[in-house]
């Protein structure tokens, strides 16, 4: 079975052969979930349209993708597990929890205006008492703090240069959570000799697809594609900071939800470490950098791994002087986006971090680097260290010059 | 992107070849569909499990070499392949190192409750080969169907028990699950706890082999303190736990060196020019990237990875489309009875090469100049019959790119 020609549903592809079952991270922590082989093709094959989801466990899948890529039979998990949570959800009903979980692009500029007051909300007892039982989200999360000026805020008053363009999808959270990662982008691109420039964006719609909400997750994509043809059309390659919002624009937009010129736009759209690879590629990496001393560990988010290009974050930050970085022998952080937000699921959250968590123990950094937003929360809240995306560290070891 | 060389497989011969040009600082891409069978088959290196166990390797080889001019061993010699094996064996230092029983084939307990002759084992499993009737106490847990303690022992005469204990008691259970749980201390007290209650005069505890991922020897010791005996490993059903810790400890070396490390995506085309390989194409729906190197290895595996493939009526090579030389109908693929004494045609297929693994034709003739084949696609062994899968992915892996950057 080639995987280039993956029909919606393969799972007679599967030969049984047991591999997925040593990766897949659920099934390692908890009894509950029976793991890629059984929830997926096993059971795939005798799920019917019509008749009624037979599966609870299916919500458990946290969709990392690590079953489809160690699959030498082409087999595609974690879809199956997906169409079939999906068609489980529209039947029980989706809690309220997951519309608010899913949506907070709706009022990610109100909560960046009313950040100081929301912030403070966010750490409060009573509210995070209340937040887990009405809504079920589990209190011993931080919940995401909103930063008053948001990124596109911030580039609106800043002075354009630079020649060609490039232009950036940032994604919601780098919007209104973690301005900086944003910053850090286009510094780094404009000491290449970029202009960046920003297409009109919402929400690539990840949290959505992960909650088997694929009708949500198509409208975002109906408004991003057409946005971001415009700008292919207009001459410009498109970079992605986060990895999450990256795989779900590059693979599952055409393939799975079927949009229309997503393939073409797929063409052009490159995680920001690969296109800065792709310049060292051609020796047109700015490679002014100044020595940081620092020992950081590096961390490869699911979706890094599932977007097939290997790592080459790491490879660029192995060119800063003084810089000591270790790659952290884990797989999967365990957060899954929402996933561990949620009170039922929180337990095989912190159980997959804690696995994580170990294997930082043993490499004692300073700061942990990770280019996924949903990793980087969750490493913060397992490990209480400085976690950054690794464009923020090149961003410092570049600004020598001004 | 451009590399010195590029490996397509990320079985056990993909990885030793990775690990070779990476130790001499190529710039190395090395390229998996899947994860390969490491995961699935090896617990342990096999060499030439065949031959008995009183005889030393080093002289089997000889031999061996001697009498099959065509396999691939005797295109490596026997020097090459000493070199090879202390190549992998390199990578496992201390505490989790591999080792023989006095240089020769020693017979380990399997999930089956067979002796199986292998070469290179694991620390983990080496009490295991000296097993005397009534010795051991084979333990198997409660929920878990990958190992049967009472199977195991009644082939072994020994005794087995299953321990049944309250975290285990959800249904079914995996392998890495419990491989996860037996890191954790609380659980190790109380199965070592268990254990201990059902010696019976044993001094020797067979264990299916998941004790941990991570550092196994710590669990293993650990265990043996709670129950005053020695712990050894018996390799089970697929997946193999030993299999991960080998895959890993190769994951994470070859990352450290800086070898771009692709696992997910199959290569979908091969562009030629004449008798050279220009560059390969992954493809990954919708995008397809291309890559290129002087110099390509195919490790690429048999039937199972997709190395091989079959129709109806012939087997091929996908990706290079090399010439398989075969049984002219699918008639003569297998032997009349499917438990045979010689093997069935069908495993003896394979790549052909010359000494330095290139491909050739059956005349002779080179096919492609910068490409070198290594692994189980090689034609002229049947790894299954003469239990050899490891030590010639080793040795191939290691040689063939060896042969690749002089
Ligand atoms: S899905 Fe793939 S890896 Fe998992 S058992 Fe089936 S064939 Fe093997
Ligand atoms: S996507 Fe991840 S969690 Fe889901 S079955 Fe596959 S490996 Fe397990």
């Amino acid at each position: 079975m080639n995987k280039k020609t993956w029909p919606k549903s393969n799972a007679d592809a599967c030969i049984r052969c047991t591999t997925c079952m040593a990766v897949c991270p659920v099934s390692r922590v908890t009894p509950k979930f029976p793991g890629p082989k059984q929830a997926g093709p096993a059971a795939a094959r005798f799920r019917r349209p019509g008749e009624p989801s037979a599966d609870d466990w299916i919500d458990l899948c946290i969709g990392c993708h690590l079953c489809d890529m160690v699959c030498s039979s082409g087999v595609n998990v974690s879809e199956l597990n997906l169409i079939a949570k999906a068609k489980y959800l529209d039947e029980k009903g989706r809690p309220f929890r997951d519309w608010l979980l899913t949506h907070s692009y709706l009022w990610g500029q109100l909560g960046s205006f009313f950040s100081p007051l929301i912030n403070l909300l966010f750490k409060n007892p009573v509210i995070k008492w209340m937040g887990e039982v009405i809504l079920k989200i589990d209190r011993r999360r931080e919940l995401p703090g909103y930063e008053f000026l948001t990124f596109r805020q911030w580039f609106n008053r800043k002075p354009t240069k630079g020649n060609p363009k490039i232009a950036y999808f940032y994604g919601c959270y780098t919007n209104t959570n973690e301005v900086d990662v944003g910053k850090a982008t286009v510094q780094v691109l404009e000491a290449n000799g970029f202009e960046v420039t920003l297409p009109p964006q919402r929400c690539c719609g990840i949290a959505m697809l992960g909650n088997g909400d694929f009708k949500g997750a198509k409208k975002m994509a109906r408004y991003n594609i057409p946005s971001l043809l415009n700008t292919i059309h207009s001459g410009s390659k498109i970079v992605f900071s986060s990895t999450s919002c990256g795989h779900m624009i590059k693979h599952q937009y055409s393939h799975l939800l079927s949009i229309p010129s997503a393939e073409e736009v797929a063409q052009h759209l490159f995680d920001v470490f690969e296109f800065l690879r792709n310049l060292k590629e051609s020796n047109s990496l700015n490679t002014h950098f100044k020595e940081l001393s620092l020992k950081a560990a590096y961390f490869t988010p699911c979706h890094l791994r599932a977007l097939g290009m290997g790592i080459p974050a790491l490879e660029i930050l192995r060119l800063i002087p003084g810089l000591q970085i270790d790659q952290i022998e884990a797989d999967c952080c365990g957060m899954g986006g929402t996933f561990g937000f949620k009170k039922e699921k929180y337990e095989i959250s912190e159980e997959i971090g804690k696995d994580l968590k170990e294997a930082i123990d043993r490499l004692n950094p300073e700061m942990i680097l990770t280019d996924c937003e949903g990793c980087r929360i969750q490493i913060r809240h397992l490990t209480g260290l400085k976690v950054l995306h690794p464009i923020q560290i090149l961003r410092d070891a570049l600004q020598n010059d001004g | 992107m451009r590399y010195d060389l590029i490996i397509i497989g990320m079985g056990l011969s993909g990885l030793m070849a990775a690990k070779t040009a990476a130790g001499e600082g190529k710039k190395v891409l090395i390229v998996g569909k899947g994860m390969g069978a490491l995961c699935l088959l090896s617990n342990t290196i096999d060499v030439l499990g065949q031959f008995p166990k009183i005889i030393r390797m080093r002289d089997n080889l000889f031999q061996w070499i001697k009498d099959h001019p065509q396999h691939p061993y005797s295109k490596v010699g026997l020097e090459k392949i000493e070199e090879a094996l202390n190549s992998f064996l390199s990578l496992f230092p201390p505490p989790y190192s591999f080792q023989t029983v006095d240089h020769m084939n020693c017979l380990i307990p399997t999930g089956a409750g067979t002796l199986r002759p292998t070469y290179f084992i694991p620390i983990t499993m080496v009490e295991g080969t000296s097993l005397n009737e009534g010795k051991a106490l084979i333990v198997g847990l409660k929920g878990f169907k990958d190992f049967y303690a009472h199977y195991v022992a009644d082939q072994l005469k020994c005794r087995g028990v299953n321990v049944s204990l309250s975290d285990l008691l959800h249904g079914e259970i995996t392998t890495t699950y419990l491989g996860r749980l037996m890191e954790k201390n609380s659980f190790i007290k109380n199965i070592g706890r268990e254990i201990k209650k059902q010696l019976n005069g044993e001094n020797l505890i067979g264990f299916p082999a998941l004790l941990g991922v991570h550092d196994p020897i710590q669990v293993k010791n650990n265990l043996e303190e709670i129950i005053g005996a020695k712990v050894f490993e018996i390799p089970t059903l697929p997946p193999s736990i030993p299999g991960m810790r080998i895959f890993n400890r190769f994951k994470e070396w070859l990352i450290q060196k800086g070898v771009t490390f692709l696992l997910g995506y199959p290569v979908s085309k091969v562009t030629l020019k004449g008798k050279k390989c220009e560059g390969i194409e992954v493809s990954h729906p919708p995008v397809t990237t291309s890559y290129s190197a002087d110099r390509y290895i195919l490790a690429s595996g048999r039937f199972m990875g997709g190395g091989l493939e079959g129709t109806a009526e012939k087997i091929f090579e996908p990706i290079f489309h090399l010439p398989i030389p075969q049984p002219q109908s699918r008639g003569g693929w297998f032997e009349k009875k499917f438990f045979t004494v010689s093997p069935h045609r069908i495993h003896r297929v394979g790549i052909l090469t010359n000494n330095a693994f290139q491909p050739i034709d059956e005349r002779g003739g080179l096919i492609l100049e910068n490409v070198w084949v290594a692994g189980s696609i090689l034609a002229h062994h049947h790894f299954i019959d003469e239990k050899s899968r490891e030590g010639i992915e080793i040795t191939t892996g290691y040689w063939a790119t060896k042969k690749a950057m002089e």
